[in-house]
């Protein structure tokens, strides 16, 4: 049976997740991008993050991008597991 | 019976949210420069196509015309690529194909010059398939099922002029060639919000 992720399942948490999920593996999505996308303030993605981060889910990398500051985020093999597991377990409960 | 940790209506609801920030995400990020590439290069051939149509193939002017419309091109397209390169980044895009591309241009600038075509039709229908050659395989390097069959489509509407409206072949580009692209990125943009 498929685990079902509490920490994952938080609607935020949920939508960044399967956000990070629809990338190509590898790839690593802006900061600003990412919250644009979801329509959040910085302080709530960034708080979301953090969780998602301390589980080992998603990394977080600041970089530069010529002189601008870039915060670029991905998701981690352990990550893309979870958040496969959690909507297999979705779709447990619905019966599919 | 195992215990379920929510409702099948929750559950419902919580996978449709996936589905749609999925959806959104493709359209949003990964397709982000698509549409703007699109009418970039629609304008290009429109305007190109038909200023040809219009000098005449012969005209000096025409070569200058495509000229600096291929180079406003480019460097538009650069800048794009740019944009876009900053929001995500992932090491199968930019550097691979922008390297595609590049060695497309060179390798085909070469067998145009050996190749000497016969006539400023066949000069266009050689560079308009190279065109729909780059798209398909940029298509399959992204495995992108619309940019493999937007590519396709083109190609027979390419041949499809030079085999039965040679007489009005530029301006068959123009219409059908640029006006394509331009369709395309209008719908893209418009339509994939």
């Amino acid at each position: 049976m498929a685990r079902f992720d509490t920490l994952i399942h938080q609607p935020v948490r949920l939508r960044i997740m399967a956000a990070l999920g629809a990338l190509p593996e590898g790839a690593q999505l802006d900061f600003g991008a990412l919250r644009d996308m979801l329509q959040v303030t910085d302080g709530n993605l960034a708080t979301h993050l953090r969780k998602l981060e301390d589980a080992g889910y998603i990394t977080v990398e600041k970089t530069f991008v010529g002189r601008r500051p870039r915060t670029y985020i991905a998701l981690t093999p352990k990550g893309r597991q979870a958040f496969t597991e959690h909507v297999e377990a979705l779709r447990e409960i619905l019966g599919e | 019976m195992t215990e379920r940790p929510i409702s099948p209506e929750e559950a419902r609801e919580s996978l449709e949210l996936v589905e749609a920030t999925m959806r959104q995400m493709q359209r949003a990020v990964v397709h982000a420069g698509t549409p703007y590439f699109f009418l970039i290069w629609g304008v290009v051939w429109t305007l190109g196509f038909g200023s040809t149509q219009v000098l005449g193939p012969e005209s000096s002017l025409v070569g200058v015309v495509w000229m600096v419309l291929d180079a406003l091109g480019a460097i538009a397209s650069f800048v794009v690529g740019w944009r876009v390169a900053t929001r995500l980044r992932h090491p199968l895009y930019s550097p691979t194909i922008g390297l595609f591309w590049l060695t497309w241009i060179a390798y085909a600038a070469l067998i145009i010059y050996f190749a000497q075509p016969q006539s400023s039709d066949q000069l266009s229908l050689l560079i308009s398939l190279f065109a729909m050659f780059g798209y398909v395989v940029t298509g399959i390097f992204l495995r992108s099922r619309f940019l493999i069959g937007l590519g396709v489509a083109l190609t027979v509407v390419i041949i499809g002029g030079y085999l039965f409206f040679l007489a009005y072949y530029n301006l068959w580009m123009a219409v059908f060639g640029g006006g394509s692209l331009i369709a395309v990125g209008l719908y893209m943009r418009y339509a994939w919000r």
